[in-house]
């Protein structure tokens, strides 16, 4: 996963190098070239001085070395000179037992010359006349102090590069945090969706981010007025389909056809078939599944009227017990988590003596649903057969087994597993086991 | 026993009616929703069996609203509507018992006898039992110890309300109003004559004759 922090800094840092590499090596680049011509003006100024200390003497030219400056006397002075003349070459003391290299070109040499004791030199080269002969005069100066300085500014320059370049990823990681700032909180909330503790993201947000906040939003909303819609058109499917079945039960069920009593069991047989078949299919069809992100069911407020919806409907005097932890919320569709919990509290219903529990939990890996019944259970080498009986809906018992179809098709939608234990009651434990959510 | 039956299928509500009828009800059947709003506030209903998708008023606003003005006749919900979040909504606005479409008639019929004893405090009893007499509501017959008492329909339905009302003084007017539905005949003298039958069968002081006042059952054998 790619981090916008993470190359906002690479990007930066890789510009700050180059742009402040540039910039100091330009700049050292400069200075260096000032500092030589400047110098060279000196030197220039120090080889016609030198030419004027050329003299005629009784045997040709001498160096009047009382016109020389002190520091061509004194050994390894940092100035030096060389004079060629044909025949002739004079070398300043200073130079001690070096040689100042002569070169081709006239001028300010490109090159930094060998001097003594590891000194860099700048020499320049000026060619005369005197006294009708070639001259080349060679002046030299000790250029390390310079080089030193300049790596000494370098060096400085680096260090403070360094700092604000610190300094500027430092500035730059919290300019970047703050305008992602919005980012994160839609982040948030995205997982408060998914955990079913929001219905929709927060509208307050930078332009920039309004457009994708108002399409998940918008997304959101058609997502659930579309199920409700297919859940409102299966819902009228099933009414103009149920009503004529009843119609057709009822019919089957006449004073007449009780002579025919083959006729009678085949219309009922048939007439079940069409009920469950569409029953099963109309169920699994409304089922939510995964698709609406910010649907929950809150289970303090559900299931004391799921409960006392069963004690109506079984009049029995059974002792239906629900534990599920106070504010407890199970990020599904309120529907299909009814759908779930009416279907398995109803079978446990029919087959209890006296008492149905069920027991609601979070886990590390997401929730798991147990109910327990007192009743004759599911002998255990049974228990697989009748987990897989509704697979296909020809394998069903009419009317019977524990219809646990709808059931299954739900922990199905949901990426979950069900699973038939002995209960501690005496009797059936269904045990379903629920993901969290996975994250988008 | 007398039955508001609230059904915009024709056909259902056809089969239905006869159903009833021949299990010893007096049905009186509407298709719409605001007839059924206030007929069943107005009518002394035993029992009323609602369809929720109702033309002119949903069945659910129908119930909220006889709920509201007090009305406490059991009210049976018939829908094909099946879901639990509905069943819940349906018992929230005062059902007394849902049925999912489609159904077995025979599931009605004992749908609506528990119904019945239930609203008179014979919750646990699975037949209507009273001084000494049961009550076989299929058979339409009456045990009293090992002798079976065979009864004609309109005398099966006279002794069925008696027995749900042991001990009260019932009017013939209050008879009337349960034993017919809206639009047939009343005519007290044919109680008399269906009580003095009873009378015959079971003993002249199974029902006494309070003057002025009507009848009360006491199951009396003397």
């Amino acid at each position: 996963m790619k981090s916008i922090q993470r190359q906002l800094s690479i990007g930066l840092i890789a510009m700050l190098l180059v742009v402040g590499l540039l910039l100091a090596q330009t700049s050292v680049w400069l200075f260096d070239k000032s500092l030589r011509s400047y110098l060279q003006s000196g030197l220039e100024d120090e080889a016609q001085t030198l030419l004027l200390a050329l003299v005629r003497g009784p045997e040709g030219i001498l160096l009047d070395s009382t016109r020389l400056s002190a520091s061509y006397q004194r050994p390894y002075s940092g100035h030096y000179f060389r004079i060629d003349a044909p025949g002739q070459t004079w070398r300043s003391r200073s130079l001690w037992d070096s040689e100042l290299k002569p070169s081709s070109t006239p001028g300010l040499q490109q090159a930094l010359g060998d001097g003594p004791q590891a000194q860099k030199l700048l020499t320049y080269r000026g060619d005369y006349q005197r006294f009708g002969k070639p001259l080349s005069i060679y002046v030299a100066e000790d250029y390390t102090p310079v080089l030193k300085s300049v790596r000494r500014v370098q060096q400085i320059g680096l260090a403070m590069g360094i700092a604000a370049l610190f300094v500027l990823l430092l500035l730059q990681r919290w300019l970047v945090h703050r305008a992602l700032r919005p980012l994160e909180q839609t982040r948030k909330q995205i997982a408060q969706l998914q955990q079913g503790q929001r219905a929709e993201l927060d509208n307050e947000v930078p332009e920039e981010l309004l457009p994708l906040v108002g399409q998940i939003n918008h997304l959101l909303a058609h997502t659930e007025e579309t199920l409700k819609r297919s859940r409102n058109a299966l819902g009228n499917l099933g009414h103009a389909m149920k009503t004529p079945l009843a119609v057709l039960f009822s019919l089957a069920s006449r004073e007449e056809l009780v002579q025919l009593p083959e006729i009678r069991k085949n219309l009922e047989d048939q007439l079940e078939q069409i009920e469950q078949r569409m029953g099963r299919e109309l169920g699994r069809a409304r089922l939510a599944g995964d698709v609406l992100p910010g649907a929950y069911f809150d289970c303090d407020r559900e299931l004391p009227s799921l409960v006392s919806t069963l004690a109506m409907i079984h009049r029995r005097d059974i002792n239906l017990q629900w534990h599920a932890k106070p504010g407890l919320r199970l990020a599904r569709d309120r529907e299909d988590v009814l759908e779930l919990l009416g279907n398995l509290l109803d079978n446990a219903c029919k087959w209890a003596n006296s008492q149905v529990e069920l027991r609601i939990e979070t886990t590390a890996q997401g929730y798991c649903i147990w109910v327990d019944d007192d009743g004759p259970g599911i002998a255990e080498e049974k228990r697989s057969e009748v987990l897989s009986r509704g697979i296909r809906l020809d394998e069903q018992v009419s009317g019977h087994g524990l219809g646990l179809g709808i059931v299954r098709d739900i922990v199905e939608a949901w990426g979950g597993s069900i699973e038939l234990e002995q209960s501690d009651l005496g009797g059936l434990r269904v045990q379903i086991t629920l993901p969290i959510r996975p994250h988008i | 026993m007398r039955l508001l039956l609230v059904e915009d299928h024709v056909p259902l509500a056809d089969e239905l009616v006869a159903s009833l009828s021949r299990q010893g009800y007096a049905v009186d059947w509407l298709a719409d929703g605001r007839d059924a709003a206030s007929q069943g506030a107005v009518e002394p209903y035993d029992l009323v069996i609602l369809d929720l998708g109702l033309p002119g008023k949903p069945g659910l606003e129908v119930l909220q609203e006889w709920r509201a003005a007090g009305l406490s006749m059991p009210v049976l919900v018939l829908t094909a509507r099946g879901s639990w979040s509905e069943r819940i909504e349906g018992l929230k606005a005062g059902a007394d018992d849902y049925m999912s479409k489609p159904f077995h008639p025979e599931e009605l019929q004992l749908r609506i006898q528990s119904l019945l004893r239930r609203a008179h405090g014979l919750a646990n009893q699975s037949h209507i039992e009273a001084a000494g007499l049961r009550l076989d509501e299929s058979r339409q017959c009456v045990h009293r110890g090992d002798d079976e008492v065979d009864l004609t329909a309109a005398e099966f339905r006279l002794l069925r309300y008696f027995m749900l009302h042991p001990g009260r003084i019932l009017s013939k007017s209050h008879l009337a109003d349960h034993l017919y539905d809206g639009e047939s005949e009343r005519d007290s003298n044919v109680i008399e004559v269906h009580v003095n039958h009873l009378r015959r069968k079971l003993g002249r002081d199974a029902i006494e004759t309070r003057r002025g006042q009507g009848y009360r059952f006491t199951g009396d054998m003397a």
